[in-house]
């Protein structure tokens, strides 16, 4: 019942207020910071040396959006990112906030005309941009990112460009959907075709492509590997063949996996780093990559149009690419980071039992676009007609 | 004390297309101290009247007064009414005493008493002195209603509403507390209205009474004038178990008059001049064996022996006829009526 | 001393607090007299107060969402539900008849076709032969040839097996609980509660743990040397509803044990004394007085079977995918239209069939006063006894329990003590750091368990009222009253999603209003009065067959007395359905507690999360943390529900 004031028009001003000091100081941090072109050189702390002088300028509160493993959950990046944000630009912070619907409450503030207060959202999908420009205009609800101000922007590894024509998104970090399956029971399975035949009847577990992350990506997988014309077909063969699609990653891990209900499921392929920590045999943790691929699953980091602190939003992002918050956000999170090896510093352990597929595939942006919701919704009715 | 006056009361329910009337006009006047007595067959309205004078059914039409001050925006706990219900209504959470003195948190005890003494009071008065604190559910029927009276008197009322209290209750106790309810009644000189669907009761405790039927008032009178005279056939063969016969007058004569019913022929008093139908009622008793006049032969279908008398239930030219006989009659019984003991109801 | 001094000391006490008020307003005459006004008026006050509180956080957010269902860039159309009921995927065969209502004679003639394939066999089966006695048995073959039965069809063929799975488990409990004393009895019932609190994820989880192939009852079995047994594989179907029964038998058994234990018993005695043995008895004078009971409890699971999320495809997977998955997954995609199509349709469907309970209960109650309920036996006085047929069935029904109930609770609180490695304490000490060193924007434990704590005794403070309110205006008021009484319904009939995205767009984001304000209604207090609207229509169901059960005319005699109708409402009635508000009141606090998808869209970027919440925060790639978290849901709702059936209790005898 409070009165809001017009997002739009006060975020313009502080971008025109703030923008000129900036360019300075992005010219002078080029120069000074020698680590972007010692590409050889993955010392952290040489790479992401910053002189106190640049971040000083820039104060302020930049408001992150985010999903809620970001910050609750085991081990979660957000603090760490929140503490070294604020340790990097003492005059700035770093606000988390977490909107239940994800992405889509965005979408539906935009609809009704509703106030945004973030500034970046981290942790946008390729689908999340189409179902923002379905549902809004097309290059809707974020900025179209200007890459020069980001300047550690082009350490990004190739094959995690988001394809959005919009310029929207960079990614910070991606994981991959492999399949994870129980060696005592079952041999690894070589192809999406092997899923049909009998050796693999009543064994695997997915989700719910409507409503879980890595039952849309499986799902998307499918469609890659027999186009959209195939796909049903498929699935067909696997629902004949005993395929259970359970409602989120939840069930159908920690429910039924985990309680062998069945010896293979949809998952992640950093699977073993979890099994690890927790103690479990990795015998019922062997990753598969059927045809030898793994579907990648980028998230990508993005400002709202009209951004209050839209300085500190690209500060942010480039804050999120440099070394240290790479290797975190990696490590907590679990997930593969966005930039090429060289930029970042992993454990040990990490390299050891999270496992990057041979090759990456990804439907893009294009293919996306104003076929997502067809093509879910016509294999959900598949699944459950009567 | 209170004169309770209904002016033009009338209750409908339902809609327009589909109205069901309660009351349709009713005139009534109760005065001061009097134990007035609403009679009639249930769905007369007698109940509705009474709920309607206490505030919990709002008429459609017309005004109830206490003291000649308009009731209708009254809500009933601000009438100063005291009622007793059929089913005593007693409240089942609260002892006794608390039952007695719920209405005193309300109203002040009269003449400055306190709560405890005026619930002993009331307790003494209904003979119940002692069982303050039994649960309603520990007492028997007849102690149960006693205690609804002693509750609805507690606060002093101005008004005390009876409806039909003791008809939950057997024959004997019933008569005993009617006795009761009425010596209390006349000892606090508090004005009543007494619901009951049973005339005999009605007439045996009332001041004056109303006959009630179909949302309308048939006769208002005291007692012996109901039964005596009653004013319509309806009130005729309601009160006092009238036989009520449809004759058209054949013959008048200076004393008297003909009047021809089915095949028979009975000799009447005078009517006014130019009757040509009559209606005509005779009480049980003013039909006997002995009389030599009028005389018809009835079919006996029920008899009841109450003691003193055998009231016999039976039918003559299709018309049913009740008898107050001194001796069981056998299957028919041929009885006669003097022209004095005709009542007339109306003529044409 | 009675129950009403009880009842009045509470009372009384509210009032010492506004007699102090009212000593400083003495100054003010004019707000003396605003109080002698608000007594005599408070049914009216409370009465516009519930209306007011369900037209904001009740029909205003289920308003800006259904309205999509029925209008098209603000014209009003019929093609969204046209289209929706001519869809056989959502209808099945029904689709054809809706599509053409008045081409009946092609409807007759698939009829008669279908008819026709009906195939009617009689042969003789072995069917205990897997267990090698050779018995057999006259079988009667029925084949009716496949009927399409479409989303709405299987979704209400499903709901109607799981009712009757929870009747079936639920009776048993409420007749033992009512007929039999023993140790723990109280506390037993006081934890039939606990099902209904747990967020369905944690259910999914808990069930696995204990039907999987390598779940508890495995390992027990085991122990004996039988199975694996594939319990979940076998039939998903077969657990969904155990899991339906899981949530909704305790549902059933609750509402059965008031009312049999308000049976009078002089009624069972005077059956008794009339020549009826002790069977006829139950069924010609128990039956009848518990029937009400069991058919609310009854409709309560069916409609919330009906509405199920995401139980069912949490375990059954999607072929057993139900209307509301569609729900949630249109509004995922954002489309408004069609989800608030079916979200009507469905609601309209609960709506009407508590429309046909309430004409039933209406028609059911007479007078009753019970007074002397039942004397309970000891459950085991001694071991002739025990022996007995009827409390070895006893028994056998306690060790379904122990599987279908404590099962699943049980292997939730081991699961939250192990991982791959065994015993450990990694999950709490998880919580137990983040509860001291988490940061503001995290979700810490202890204020998720006094927020919990906070709402629920909040929303008993408005629930309770609000719910005898309706109660008391629906009691008497005749096919009107039946009609509010449905209407009253409708927090229990509209789908939970539906809520939660009408409250996201109508409160969280606000509506426009002239001059450029905003209506918002966020945090705490619009959580707390969420949750009341979601739970007063459990005091109404609870209240209103008691109320509408008494004598009329002992409200009349205390008004003659003098009370106001407030002041009846207070020292006559509400004493005497004192069981029902405890009732309704036990339910009202766990549906706050247990209240998850309003909570955490009000809760969104404060503090006024909840345990659901947190559990729900807490699960991510290891649901190890969660499952402790559910864990403390678990035990601090069984220990909150122990005190408050005691303190409820007192009030009821």
């Amino acid at each position: 019942m409070r009165r809001r004031t017009f997002v739009g028009a006060v975020g313009g001003t502080a971008t025109i207020g703030l923008a000129g000091c900036l360019t300075q100081e992005n010219g002078e941090g080029a120069d000074s910071n020698g680590g972007d072109d010692a590409t050889g050189d993955t010392d952290a702390a040489t790479d992401d040396g910053t002189d106190g002088t640049d971040e000083e300028t820039l104060e302020g509160t930049v408001t992150v959006a985010t999903y809620e493993s970001m910050v609750d959950g085991t081990d979660p990046a957000g603090p760490w990112l929140k503490d070294e944000f604020g340790a990097t630009y003492p005059n700035a912070e770093l606000e988390w906030t977490v909107p239940e619907q994800g992405l889509t409450e965005y979408v539906q503030r935009a609809q009704n005309g509703a106030g945004i207060e973030a500034d970046v959202y981290l942790g946008a999908n390729i689908d999340d941009l189409v179902n923002i420009d379905d549902n809004l205009e097309a290059g809707g609800l974020f900025t179209e990112l200007d890459v020069e101000r980001i300047e550690r922007a082009d350490r990004i590894r190739d094959g995690l460009d988001m394809g959005d024509p919009h310029g929207r998104v960079l990614a910070y970090d991606t994981g991959y959907i492999s399949l994870v399956y129980d060696e005592t029971v079952i041999d690894e399975p070589d192809t999406f075709e092997d899923l049909t035949e009998p050796a693999y009847e009543d064994a695997l577990l997915a989700q719910n492509a409507q409503t879980s992350d890595p039952g849309q990506a499986f799902l998307l997988w499918t469609i890659d590997a027999f186009g959209e014309d195939g796909y049903l077909e498929y699935w067909a063969q696997l629902q004949e063949n005993g395929v259970r699609v359970l409602d989120s990653w939840t069930d159908s891990y920690d429910g039924a996996y985990m309680n062998e209900e069945r010896p293979m499921v949809v998952s992640y392929s950093t699977d073993q780093v979890f099994a690890n920590m927790a103690g479990h045999d990795l015998s019922r943790h062997q990753l598969a990559f059927p045809n030898d691929q793994g579907y990648a699953n980028p998230e990508g980091m993005a400002i709202f149009e009209g951004a209050e602190q839209l300085d500190l939003a690209y500060a942010f992002l480039d804050f999120a690419l440099s070394n240290d918050a790479q290797a975190e956000i990696a490590q907590r999170n679990v997930q593969f980071p966005a930039v090429e090896s060289e930029y970042v510093d992993l454990d040990e352990e990490f390299d050891e039992y999270a496992h990057e597929p041979p090759e990456a595939v990804t439907v893009g942006y294009d293919e996306l676009r104003g076929n997502l919701d067809g093509w879910v919704d016509d294999w959900a009715r598949q699944f459950a007609s009567q | 004390m209170t004169e309770l006056r209904l002016e033009g009361v009338s209750k409908r329910y339902g809609t327009d297309d589909d109205e069901t009337v309660a009351l349709a006009g009713v005139d009534l006047t109760v005065r001061d101290g009097e134990f007035f007595t609403l009679v009639g067959p249930s769905g007369c309205g007698k109940t509705t009247t009474l709920r309607t004078i206490a505030g919990f059914e709002t008429p459609t039409e017309g005004t109830v007064a206490f003291d000649g001050e308009a009731m209708t925006a009254v809500p009933p706990e601000d009438r100063d009414i005291g009622i007793v219900f059929q089913s005593y209504a007693l409240f089942p959470h609260m002892s006794v005493a608390e039952n007695v003195g719920y209405g005193l948190e309300f109203r002040d005890p009269p003449d400055g008493r306190s709560v405890d003494d005026r619930v002993a009071e009331l307790l003494e008065l209904v003979d119940l002195s002692g069982m303050g604190e039994r649960a309603p559910d520990q007492l028997s029927g007849g102690q149960q209603q006693r205690v609804a009276l002693a509750r609805a008197l507690a606060p002093a009322p101005d008004l005390l509403l009876l409806d039909e209290p003791l008809s939950a209750l057997d024959a004997q106790l019933r008569e005993s507390l009617r006795l009761q309810l009425k010596r209390i009644q006349s000892t606090l000189d508090i004005t009543t209205v007494y619901v009951t669907h049973d005339q005999e009761e009605a007439l045996a405790i009332s001041d004056r009474l109303a006959v009630m039927s179909a949302g309308t008032v048939e006769q208002v009178g005291p007692p012996q004038e109901i039964y005596h005279e009653p004013a319509t056939r309806f009130v005729a063969e309601f009160v006092g178990d009238n036989t009520v016969f449809d004759g058209r007058v054949s013959e008048t004569t200076a004393d008297g008059a003909r009047v021809a019913v089915g095949d028979a022929t009975f000799d009447l008093p005078a009517l006014p001049p130019g009757t040509e139908t009559v209606s005509f009622c005779l009480r049980p008793g003013t039909l006997t064996r002995d009389a030599d006049r009028n005389r018809v032969t009835v079919a006996v279908d029920t008899c009841e022996f109450l003691g003193e008398r055998v009231r016999v239930h039976g039918r003559w030219n299709g018309t049913a006829i009740v008898l107050g006989l001194e001796s069981m009659p056998p299957e028919t019984v041929t009885v006669g009526f003097a022209p004095e003991d005709v009542h007339v109801l109306e003529t044409s | 001393m009675s129950r009403r001094d009880r009842f009045r000391g509470a009372v009384d006490r509210l009032s010492a607090v506004g007699d102090r008020v009212a000593a400083v307003s003495r100054l003010y005459t004019a707000v003396g007299s605003l109080r002698s006004w608000l007594e005599g008026h408070a049914l009216a006050v409370l009465g516009i107060g519930t209306a007011a509180v369900l037209a904001v956080m009740l029909y205003l957010p289920v308003g800006v969402v259904f309205v999509n269902a029925g209008f098209e860039d603000g014209v009003p159309t019929f093609t969204h539900v046209a289209d929706v009921l001519t869809d056989p995927f959502y209808f099945g065969f029904l689709a054809d008849i809706f599509a053409e209502p008045f081409a009946i004679g092609s409807h007759l003639a698939s009829l008669v076709g279908w008819v026709g394939a009906i195939s009617i066999s009689l042969s003789l089966e072995y069917p205990l032969s897997d267990l090698g006695i050779p018995l057999p048995v006259p079988w009667l073959g029925l084949e009716t040839p496949g009927l399409r039965q479409g989303l709405f069809g299987f979704t209400a063929y499903q709901a109607g097996l799981s009712t009757i799975a929870s009747v079936a488990l639920g009776l048993p409990a409420a007749y033992v609980l009512a007929n039999y004393e023993f140790r723990g009895r109280r506390t037993l019932r006081s934890l039939t509660i606990l099902p209904f609190v747990l967020p369905g994820i944690m259910v999914a989880v808990g069930f696995y743990a204990m039907f999987g192939q390598a779940g508890t009852l495995n390992s027990l079995l085991g122990a004996v040397g039988l199975g694996p047994f594939a319990f979940v594989e076998t039939s998903p179907l077969a657990i969904v509803i155990l899991a339906h029964a899981f949530y909704n038998a305790p549902l059933v058994a609750r509402i059965t044990v008031a009312a049999w234990e308000s049976v009078d018993r002089r009624a069972v005695e005077t059956a008794r004394s009339l020549g009826a043995s002790e069977r006829r008895a139950f069924r010609d004078v128990v039956v009848p007085q518990l029937a009400p009971a069991v058919l609310t409890g009854a409709l309560l699971t069916f409609i919330f079977t009906f509405m199920t999320f995401p139980i069912v495809l949490a375990l059954g997977g999607l072929q057993l995918a139900t209307v509301e998955v569609w729900i949630y997954d249109r509004i995922q995609r954002l489309d408004y239209a069609e989800a608030a199509t079916l979200a009507v349709l469905e609601t309209i469907l609960s709506l009407g069939l508590t429309y046909a309970y309430l004409r039933y209960e209406s028609a059911q109650t007479g007078f009753s006063q019970a007074a002397s309920p039942p004397p309970k036996e000891a459950l085991f006085p001694d071991l002739q006894t025990a022996l007995s047929p009827r409390r070895l069935a006893i028994v056998g029904y306690g060790l379904v329990t122990l599987v279908v109930f404590v099962g699943p609770l049980a292997s939730l609180v081991v699961g939250s003590v192990t991982d791959g490695g065994g015993f450990t304490l990694d999950h709490y000490a998880f919580l137990l750091e983040r509860q001291l060193e988490g940061e503001s924007f995290q979700t810490l434990p202890l204020p998720a368990i006094r927020n919990s704590l906070l709402f629920a005794v909040a929303t008993l403070a408005i629930a309770v009222p609000m719910g005898v309110v309706v109660s008391v205006l629906t009691a008497r008021a005749g096919r009107l009253g039946t009609v509010v009484d449905t209407l009253a319904m409708v927090p229990l009939a509209v789908s939970g999603i539906v809520f939660g995205i009408g409250l996201l767009q109508g409160l969280v984001f606000g509506i426009s209003l002239p001059g450029g304000w905003r209506f918002q209604v966020t945090g705490a207090v619009a959580i707390v009065v969420a949750h009341a609207v979601a739970a007063y229509p459990f005091v109404t169901r609870n209240v209103s067959p008691l109320l509408s059960g008494l004598d009329p005319a002992m409200v009349e005699s205390a008004r003659a007395l003098g009370a106001s109708r407030y002041r009846a409402l207070l020292d006559v009635e509400l004493p005497l359905v004192a069981s029902g508000i405890v009732a309704g009141a036990a339910f009202a606090f766990a549906i706050s507690i247990g209240e998850f998808s309003s909570t955490v869209i009000l809760a969104s970027g404060g503090e006024s999360y909840t345990m659901p919440v947190a559990v729900e925060r807490y699960l991510g790639r290891r649901s190890g943390p969660a499952i402790a978290m559910g864990t403390i849901l678990l035990v601090v709702t069984a220990a909150s529900f122990v005190v408050v059936d005691r303190v409820g209790g007192r009030f009821e005898r």
